[in-house]
C-alpha cells in the first residue's frame, strides 16, 4: 500500500511541473548584413514613385494594373504594379503567367483604407511585396512601410502588425496583419521548383481595356486581338454567372497549390478555374490525408451540400491545423464563402 | 510485485528530474526569432548555422526552404531551447522543406502546436541529439508528431529523445532508407514509429513509458507503401501508458501495454531485442481489417491533431493497399511480462483477458487470413518459452489456439537479410 502511495505522490509532483507562466524577454539581435545580401534595405531606393513615397505614383516604366479576381488578404487592398526594364517587353502565354524580361519587377502594395467607406481616403500602407527576377529566377521580397508611411523597410523574417478600419456603419475592426516571411512567399508561389508569379496571366489581366492599352504601349509580344483573349470571371461582380464566379474564386484563393504542379498536388485536388473532370474538382472525392482537415466530412464537395462539403469547413476555419488556404488570411472571407456555398448549393 | 512497484517508482523519478529540468520556471527567456529566421532565409549552400546557447521563444513557424547542405547544431540539448509555447502563427515549430542535405543536431524544440519538428521533401536529413518534448507531459492536446521526416530519402535519426506526442514520437513516414538509432522515447503514445517507409533499419533504440513503444505500420490512402524493416537491439519495456491520442485517430486503438506492432506490412525483421513488461502484449502482428473492426462506428475525427492519419474505413477502396502483413520474422527476442493482467482500456486488452487470463501473450497474431495470398510467410521463433496467441479473429476467435508449431520459422528465415 505504501509503495502506491508514494508513486501516487510522485504523480502529482509531475504534474505540478508543467510549463506555467512564462515571461519572453524580447532582445532582438539585428540581423545587420544579412540583410544586404537579401537585398536594397529600404524601398525608395528602388525609384518605383514619384513625388512622395507614400503617393504611390508609379515613376517611369512602372505601369499599374489591375486583375480581375484577387486573393483575400483579410481585407487588404492592394495597389499592383509592374516595373519593365527600359525598353523591354512582356510575352502573352495564353494559359500560363506572361513571360517577363530578366530584370521585371512585380510590385504590390498592401493597404488598409482608414474608412472602407471612402477606400480612395486616407490610408495605412502595411507592407509591399516585390518579385523580382533576377538571373531567370524569381525572388520574392516584403518591406514594411513605417509609422510615419514615409519608407519601406526589407523584412524577411515577417512580422505581425495590428491594424484598425472602419466598416460601413462606423463598426470599427481590428486584426493583427501578419507579413509573411520569405519563405511563406515561396510556400504560394512554388510551381515544381521554382518561385513563380500568380496573378499576371492572361486571364487576370484580362480587365476592361487594359490589354488592349498595353499592346497600344508596346508592353506586350504576341498579343492576339482581345476577343481571342481568355477572361476570368471577377467573383466580386454579381452580373456574372455563379458558376464563373465561384471557379474564379477558387482558382485566386486554392489553384496556386491545388494545381497538378502546385505544392497541394498530392491531394489529388486541382481548382484552376479550367478544370472540368468533377472529381479533379473535387465532386465526390474523398480525402487523401486531410487528417483532422476533413472535419469528419467524406467528400470535398457534395453537390447540393455545402455542409458536407469539406472544402466548405475548411474555408470557413480559422484553426491553423484545419483552415485553407493554409496562410495568408487569420479572417474568413465571408463573402467568398458565401459564394462557393451557394454554388456547391445549385450543384446536382 | 514489490519489485515491480519500485522499479516504476524509480522510473517515474527520473521522469520527474527529466520533465522538471527542462520546463523550469527559471529559465530566462528570449527571442532571435527575426535574426534566426532571417538567417536561415539567407543561407547559402554549404553554411553552418549556430543555434547560440540559451532559451528562446517563437511566436510562428521557424522555416528553412529549398537550401542543400546546411548544418544547424546547438550547443547542446540541454543548452539551446527553441519553445513554441506562445505560437501564434501555423501549426509547425521548426519546418524543414524541399532541402537537400540537412543536419539538424544538438538543440531542443519544445512545446509546438502541431509538430514540433517537421521535415518534408527533403533529400538526406540528419536529426542527431535533438530533444523534442511536449513540456506538459503526455496530453491529447500535444501536437501529433515530436520528430517528423515525411516524403524524405535518407534519414538519419540518432540519439534524439521525443516526450510527450500525442501520436508518435520518433516517427518516419512515408521515406526511404532510413536509419533509426540510438533514440529514446517516453510519455508519447506510440514511441518509435515507422509508417509507410521502405527500407528502414532501427537499431539501439529504448522506448518506455508510451502507449506502445515500436510501430511498424502500413497505411492506406497515402502517396507509398511501406516494406522492408528491420528492428534490432532495441530495448522496449514497461509501455504501459494510457492512450492518450486524439480519438479516430490510428494510434488512438493500440492497447496500453503493447511493446511491438506490426500492422499490414511486408519484409519484417523483428530480433535481438528486449522487450519486457508491457502488460498487454509483447509483440503484436495484426491486419488493418482487425484495426477496422475495433473502430467501426468510430467516425473521422475532426478535431485531431496536425497530420495525424485517422482511421480510415474506405481502406478497401485503395486498390493498391495490401491491409494484411506477410514475410514477418519475429525471432531471438528476450521477451518477458511480470504483469499479470492486459490493460484493460482497451478492446484488445478485454479479450485478452476473456482468452488468455492471468498470462497476456508475449506474441499475438490475429490470424485473420488474406483471401488472395493463403501463404504468408509469418514466423515466430527462438523466442524463449512465452505465450503465443493466434486469435483467429476472422471467425470470431472460433480457433483461436496458443500453439506456435504452425508459425515456426524455417532455418533461412533466422538470419538477418
Amino acid at each position: 500500500m505504501s509503495t502506491r502511495f508514494g508513486l501516487l505522490v510522485l504523480m502529482t509532483l509531475l504534474l505540478g511541473c508543467g510549463p506555467g507562466e512564462r515571461k519572453v524577454i524580447v532582445e532582438e539581435e539585428v540581423p545587420g548584413d544579412l540583410m544586404a545580401e537579401l537585398g536594397p534595405e529600404k524601398l525608395s531606393s528602388y525609384g518605383f514613385f514619384d513625388g512622395p513615397l507614400r503617393d504611390l505614383r508609379p515613376a517611369k516604366n512602372v505601369h499599374f494594373y489591375a486583375i480581375n479576381s484577387p486573393l483575400f488578404s483579410d481585407y487588404a487592398f492592394k495597389a499592383r504594379m509592374i516595373r519593365l526594364p527600359e525598353g523591354a517587353r512582356m510575352r502573352y502565354h495564353e494559359t500560363e503567367t506572361f513571360e517577363f524580361p530578366e530584370g521585371t519587377i512585380l510590385i504590390k502594395n498592401f493597404y488598409y483604407p482608414a474608412d472602407f467607406g471612402k477606400p480612395d481616403g486616407e490610408r495605412r500602407l502595411m507592407e509591399t511585396r516585390l518579385l523580382v527576377l533576377r538571373d531567370g529566377e524569381w525572388q520574392p521580397l516584403t518591406y514594411i512601410w513605417n509609422e510615419e508611411q514615409t519608407e519601406a523597410i526589407l523584412e524577411p523574417a515577417g512580422r505581425t502588425l495590428p491594424v484598425s478600419w472602419t466598416e460601413g456603419k462606423g463598426v470599427v475592426r481590428t486584426i493583427d496583419y501578419s507579413v509573411p516571411n520569405l519563405n511563406q512567399c515561396r510556400g504560394c508561389h512554388l510551381k515544381g521548383d521554382r518561385v513563380m508569379p500568380i496573378g499576371p496571366s492572361a486571364r487576370q489581366l484580362n480587365v476592361g481595356s487594359q490589354l488592349d492599352r498595353w499592346n497600344l504601349e508596346g508592353l506586350v509580344d504576341g498579343m492576339p486581338d482581345v476577343p481571342h483573349i481568355p477572361r476570368l470571371a471577377n467573383y466580386e461582380d454579381s452580373r456574372e454567372p455563379l458558376e464563373n464566379r465561384a471557379r474564379a474564386w477558387l482558382e485566386i484563393n486554392c489553384a496556386h497549390c491545388h494545381r497538378p504542379d502546385g505544392q497541394g498536388k498530392t491531394s489529388g485536388l486541382h481548382l484552376m478555374a479550367d478544370v472540368t473532370s468533377p472529381l479533379a474538382l473535387g465532386i465526390g472525392k474523398p480525402p487523401v490525408a486531410a487528417g483532422k482537415g476533413s472535419g469528419g466530412r467524406k467528400y470535398s464537395i457534395v453537390p447540393g451540400e455545402p455542409d458536407e462539403s469539406i472544402l466548405v469547413y475548411r474555408i470557413e476555419s480559422t484553426d491553423p491545423g484545419v483552415m485553407m488556404p493554409e496562410m495568408g488570411r487569420r479572417l474568413v472571407h465571408e463573402e467568398g464563402v458565401t459564394l462557393v456555398r451557394e454554388w456547391i448549393q445549385s450543384l446536382k | 510485485m514489490m519489485n515491480i512497484g519500485r522499479g516504476a517508482i524509480i522510473g517515474c523519478l527520473c521522469l520527474a528530474a527529466a520533465a522538471c529540468t527542462s520546463p523550469g520556471p527559471s529559465r530566462n527567456w528570449k527571442s532571435i526569432e527575426r535574426s534566426l529566421q532571417t538567417q536561415f532565409i539567407a543561407a547559402n549552400d554549404g553554411d553552418t548555422i549556430d543555434l547560440p546557447e540559451g532559451h528562446y521563444m517563437f511566436t510562428r513557424s521557424l522555416t528553412l526552404d529549398g537550401k542543400s547542405n546546411i548544418v544547424i547544431r546547438g550547443k547542446g540539448m540541454d543548452e539551446t531551447i527553441l519553445s513554441w509555447l506562445n505560437q501564434a502563427e501555423g501549426a509547425q515549430g521548426f519546418q524543414v522543406s524541399n532541402c537537400r542535405n540537412i543536419v539538424l543536431q544538438d538543440f531542443s524544440v519544445e512545446d509546438a502546436k502541431g509538430d514540433n519538428l517537421k521535415v518534408n521533401d527533403t533529400r538526406g536529413i540528419t536529426f542527431r541529439r535533438i530533444r523534442s518534448v511536449w513540456t506538459g507531459g503526455p496530453r491529447t492536446e500535444n501536437g501529433a508528431y515530436a520528430i517528423y521526416p515525411v516524403l524524405c530519402k535518407q534519414v538519419l535519426m540518432e540519439e534524439c529523445i521525443a516526450v510527450g506526442s500525442s501520436d508518435a514520437g520518433i516517427y518516419v513516414g512515408q521515406s526511404d532508407s532510413v536509419i533509426i538509432r540510438n533514440n529514446t522515447a517516453y510519455w508519447n503514445v506510440a514511441g518509435i514509429e515507422a509508417e509507410n517507409s521502405r527500407w528502414v533499419e532501427i537499431y539501439g533504440n529504448e522506448a518506455y513509458d508510451n502507449t506502445g513503444g515500436l510501430l511498424i505500420f502500413d497505411l492506406p490512402g497515402l502517396t507509398q507503401y511501406g516494406h522492408t524493416t528491420r528492428a534490432y537491439n532495441n530495448r522496449i519495456h514497461d509501455n504501459n501508458h494510457e492512450n492518450f491520442a486524439q480519438e479516430g485517430n490510428i494510434v488512438a486503438s493500440i492497447p496500453p501495454g503493447s511493446g511491438v506492432m506490426i500492422l499490414a506490412t511486408h519484409d519484417v525483421q523483428l530480433y535481438d531485442n528486449e522487450i519486457v513488461d508491457n502488460q498487454t502484449v509483447g509483440v503484436a502482428v495484426v491486419s488493418y481489417e482487425l484495426v477496422a473492426a475495433m473502430n467501426e462506428g468510430v467516425e473521422e475525427q475532426p478535431d485531431a491533431i496536425g497530420g495525424a492519419q485517422t482511421v480510415n474505413n474506405r481502406f478497401r477502396e485503395d486498390s493498391l493497399y495490401n491491409p494484411y502483413p506477410y514475410e514477418v520474422s519475429i525471432f531471438r527476442n528476450r521477451i518477458s511480462n511480470t504483469h499479470w493482467f492486459p490493460s484493460m482500456q482497451n478492446d484488445i486488452g478485454k479479450l485478452l483477458i476473456w482468452y488468455s487470463p492471468f498470462t497476456p501473450p508475449s506474441l499475438l497474431y490475429d490470424g485473420i487470413e488474406d483471401p488472395k495470398r493463403p501463404q504468408r510467410n509469418i514466423c515466430f521463433a527462438e523466442n524463449g518459452d512465452v505465450r503465443f496467441v493466434n486469435l483467429d479473429a476472422g471467425h470470431d476467435f472460433e480457433s483461436l489456439s496458443t500453439d506456435v508449431t504452425p508459425f515456426v520459422c524455417p532455418p533461412e528465415k533466422l538470419n538477418p537479410r
